[in-house]
């Protein structure tokens, strides 16, 4: 099987990964850097520079944990970036040296279907490449979307590419979109000095989320003096000496230094060949494919963001693995129940499963347990008790249906719940399961009985 | 204890009534149950508060707590200090941790409040 994979990010790499290790001839095509979005412009140089803000942030509280401090705390740009580069390369020789030891060819260019079963790879000095493919996948991932109002220009008005890469701290940041990206960036920038607002079309931030996060989360930004702006938007911008003036749907005018538009992803499905072998697409670009990841042409798959789904790096590896299993001869079909994700404000977002208004819409009977970090030993000794953790469960099975969590460590516990769904258990099992103490488990515990009524660090209602 | 200058609501907030306005805070007691006070969510200059209703709330190491007003009225001025030192609540509550000027807006809520003798007496009754 010759297996040639257009993107390496994280829906490319892993598929190509897998088929090597299935025994697949395998090339993978990459125009920029393997690793992908997520590596290289996402996922991990926001968390990487997320990991620099919350030492300050921890920094600025050295004596309320009996630290004294002899100077004073300076945040170095250019050093947090050097250092996410340096996070961002270490990984990116990683993927390459797992390449290397699987025997994956990875091509330099710009990859286009020129056939079914055919890819011209063109080379940045301008040679063509033609190479043949018994399958292919398309991964081709996504980019920040642009609004006509707000064209990037990477000096006053930014993508989140563009806001990894800032000489300076600026005085002041608009942001665009109080989404998962903008929110992010809200966090990061807000704690480096900047002074940061954010306009968000819809009634709250996160939007997506359970609403009783999103409502947490808006109280957090507020503690930080981030300014959240929502029912709002940036209609027209003007970029004066005195800063770039935004114009909202209200009338309001604001200035700031610099703005970073995060409205959401562009899907890389265009100058890629699509046409040339008839690929079928969707109202907004993405690739259409079934359950097995396959498009409308056999031996044509694509995964990931391309796809237009849920813009999630796991999700698009879960996809690229699905598709290769296909591709290999093991029938499989992807599943959408049950998919983790986390937002990397601070504090951290977590949630799998169904929201709170979701279950009222579907008309589920449902019943909800709560639990607030504040009241767990371990969440006071780290000096983070702000946040809760919430479970969503099907009131006649008793099944865990959602988990919503904010706080500290939020990405790494939902986990727990996430199993809990996979395997279909119960309310009953969580709150029997002992969790060690002192830990930030507990809370999944603690919210499991609370479910019940039955919580034990909660005073009687 | 409970200073005679002001007057009691039985959600443990307290006025001090100075012409047309009222200053609003929480009680001692109030305090003392929270625990640290580590966040407060002033409300903001301009807006109107009803009597018995949330002015604002208030996150301690142990829990988070609606404010609630003992006063209808508008938001005259806010103890802008306290987001930075929210603690001066715990140390001050009846001096430098003040919340809110309100603009008192009907006299006779005033009477329906206890004074310091009642509060201390319903304080005892309630942490019996």
């Amino acid at each position: 099987m010759k297996l040639a994979i257009l993107g390496s990010g994280p829906g490319g790499y892993v598929a190509a990964i897998k088929a090597a290790q299935l025994g697949a001839q395998v090339t993978v095509i990459e125009d920029a850097e393997v690793g992908g979005t997520c590596l290289n412009w996402g996922c991990i140089p926001t968390k990487t520079m997320l990991s620099s803000t919350e030492i300050l942030s921890k920094a600025r509280e050295l004596d309320k944990f009996g630290i004294e401090l002899k100077g004073e705390l300076v945040p170095n740009l250019a050093k947090i970036i050097e250092r996410k580069n340096k996070v961002v390369s270490t990984q990116v020789k990683g993927i390459r040296g797992l390449f290397k030891s699987w025997g994956i060819a990875l091509k330099t260019g710009r990859g286009v279907l020129a056939a079914p079963k055919e890819i011209a790879i063109t080379s940045k000095d301008g040679n063509i490449e033609r190479i043949e493919a018994d399958a292919i996948i398309i991964a081709t991932g996504s980019r920040p979307a642009q609004i006509p109002a707000f064209p990037f220009d990477g000096r006053n008005i930014l993508s989140s590419t563009e806001a990894l890469e800032l000489t300076g701290i600026p005085k002041s940041l608009l942001i665009v979109g109080a989404g998962v990206i903008g929110c992010e960036f809200a966090c990061i920038y807000r704690e480096l000095g900047a002074e940061v607002t954010m306009v968000e079309m819809l009634p709250r931030a996160v939007a997506t989320e359970d609403h009783e996060i999103s409502e947490l989360l808006e109280k957090e930004l507020k503690k930080k003096k981030i300014n959240l702006i929502t029912k709002n938007r940036g209609e027209k911008v003007d970029i004066k000496e005195d800063g770039v003036h935004v114009f909202l749907s209200d009338g309001k005018e604001l200035v700031a230094e610099k703005v970073l538009v995060s409205i959401g992803r562009a899907l890389n499905s265009d100058n890629i060949g699509l046409e040339n072998v008839g690929i079928n697409r969707g109202t907004r670009g993405e690739i259409t494919v079934n359950n097995k990841m396959e498009t409308n042409i056999p031996g044509i798959y694509a995964v990931g963001d391309v796809t237009g789904g849920l813009l999630l790096a796991h999700m698009a590896s879960q996809e690229g693995l699905v598709a290769v299993k296909n591709i290999m001869g093991i029938g499989t079909a992807i599943n959408y129940n049950v998919v983790p994700a986390a937002i990397f404000t601070s504090p951290e977002i977590a949630s799998v499963g169904i929201r709170e208004h979701q279950a009222v819409e579907k008309g589920i009977k449902y019943k909800t347990g709560h639990f607030p970090f504040r009241g767990l030993g371990k969440a006071h000794a780290m000096g983070e008790i702000a946040g809760f953790i919430k479970l969503i469960a099907e009131e006649s099975s008793d099944k865990l249906i959602g988990a919503h969590i904010i706080g500290p460590h939020a990405s790494d516990l939902i986990h727990e719940a996430a199993l809990a769904m996979k395997t279909g258990l119960t309310i009953r099992d969580i709150a029997e399961t002992i969790h060690a103490h002192p830990t930030l488990a507990e809370g999944i515990r603690e919210s499991a009985e609370d479910l019940h009524g039955e919580a034990i660090h909660v005073p009687k209602k | 204890m409970n200073p005679d200058d002001i007057k009691y609501h039985k959600e443990h907030t307290w006025v001090r009534v100075s012409g047309k306005k009222g200053t609003v805070g929480i009680t001692d007691y109030a305090q003392d149950a929270l625990g640290d006070i580590v966040y407060i969510d002033l409300p903001e200059v301009d807006s109107i508060v009803e009597a018995n209703s949330e002015i604002s709330e208030i996150e301690s190491t142990k829990a988070t707590s609606s404010v609630i007003s003992p006063i209808s009225g508008k938001v005259l001025e806010v103890n802008e200090d306290l987001s930075e030192s929210p603690e001066v609540i715990n140390e001050e509550p009846y001096d430098k941790g003040w919340i809110a000027v309100i603009e008192i807006e009907n006299a006779s809520e005033i009477d329906d409040l206890m004074d310091a003798a009642e509060y201390g007496k319903y304080v005892e009754e309630e942490s019996k």
